[in-house]
């Protein structure tokens, strides 16, 4: 049973961050746009991040995906969720409405701030539940 | 244990260096547009006063006569071996070579709204041309370059300082 959860959870935020890379890989320009709608980082400074966090995202998605590396990919996922959610904070702080710019880059359907900062607490508790999930499963199999 | 996590850590670090590493490779060129100041400004800029980034106009020798003769300044965009050697009558020098070191001090007592002529060698010598990009970048709002140079100047039988034998 609990082997189900673990590769359910795993499944699911294995897909989620494959398609979250997938997607901005198509359009960094546009990705690029929606992190400098934030107005957190420099001017060119966003065009580093738009180019390297969908790689990154995408990959660890892959290993996720494949059951290897599993905890160094939820280090991975979860410090970026970390980020993810402290610029969603400073946004709605700041009180901008913006696209969270999270997945399609050219979609037109836009998401608050809000809903994606309920959105990341979600991942962040699978994040950690698969990392406990995982740490069971290994402890009884050693 | 502890051990245990410091592999899962290090493991972290590789997956994410990959992620960039792939990211960076595959986006090099839009990258160095983008540092390269070659984009379009992001949207938080044009709430200000924007200031197009412009190409600098270019000026004849008469044009040149004249923007000294209106308070303009004709800017020596040479090395300071050359501008010792001669260099049109009132010029002053911001060589190329120098700018990192120079533009400070220059932007500093030179006033934005100035109009600035900029010459080097003559035609086919790209240094005027690439300070007065820098210039305009730096705020100055009516920038030309004298392409005919010190040579079409000094041949013209116009006024020069300096070392001239």
């Amino acid at each position: 049973m609990k082997r189900f959860f673990y590769h359910l959870a795993r499944l699911t935020l294995a897909l989620v961050f494959v398609y979250a890379g997938a997607v901005k890989m198509q359009d960094v320009v546009a990705f690029a746009g929606h992190v400098a709608a934030y107005q957190i980082l420099p001017y060119a400074m966003n065009y580093l991040v738009a180019s390297t966090l969908p790689y990154v995202e995408f990959l660890a998605g892959v290993m996720l995906l494949l059951n290897a590396r599993v905890r160094p990919a939820l280090l991975v996922i979860g410090a970026m969720t970390l980020v993810f959610m402290a610029a969603l904070v400073s946004v709605l702080l700041r009180g901008m409405e913006i696209d969270c710019g999270c997945f399609d880059p050219g979609g037109g359907q836009d998401v608050t701030a809000g809903v994606a900062l309920l959105r990341d607490i979600a991942l962040m508790a699978l994040v950690v539940l698969v990392w406990w999930l995982r740490s069971r499963l290994t402890a009884r199999e050693e | 244990m502890f051990s245990d996590l410091k592999r899962i850590g290090l493991e972290a670090c590789v997956l994410l260096a990959f992620g960039v590493l792939i990211g960076l490779s595959l986006n090099h060129k839009l990258l160095l547009d983008a540092f390269s100041g070659h984009l379009v400004s992001q949207p938080r800029q044009t709430a200000q006063e924007s200031v197009p980034i412009a190409l600098p106009m270019p000026a004849l020798i008469d044009d040149v006569q004249q923007v000294a003769a209106t308070g303009g300044l004709i800017v020596d965009a040479r090395n300071p071996e050359l501008y010792a050697a001669g260099h049109i009558d009132g010029a002053v020098s911001l060589p190329l070579v120098e700018i990192d070191a120079a533009l400070p001090d220059f932007v500093a007592r030179i006033d934005k709204d100035r109009t600035l002529v900029i010459y080097c060698s003559g035609f086919g010598c790209p240094d005027s041309f690439d300070l007065a990009v820098l210039l305009i970048e730096s705020g100055y709002k009516d920038v030309r370059v004298f392409e005919g140079g010190f040579p079409e100047w000094r041949d013209a039988g116009l006024p020069v300082a300096g070392d001239v034998q």
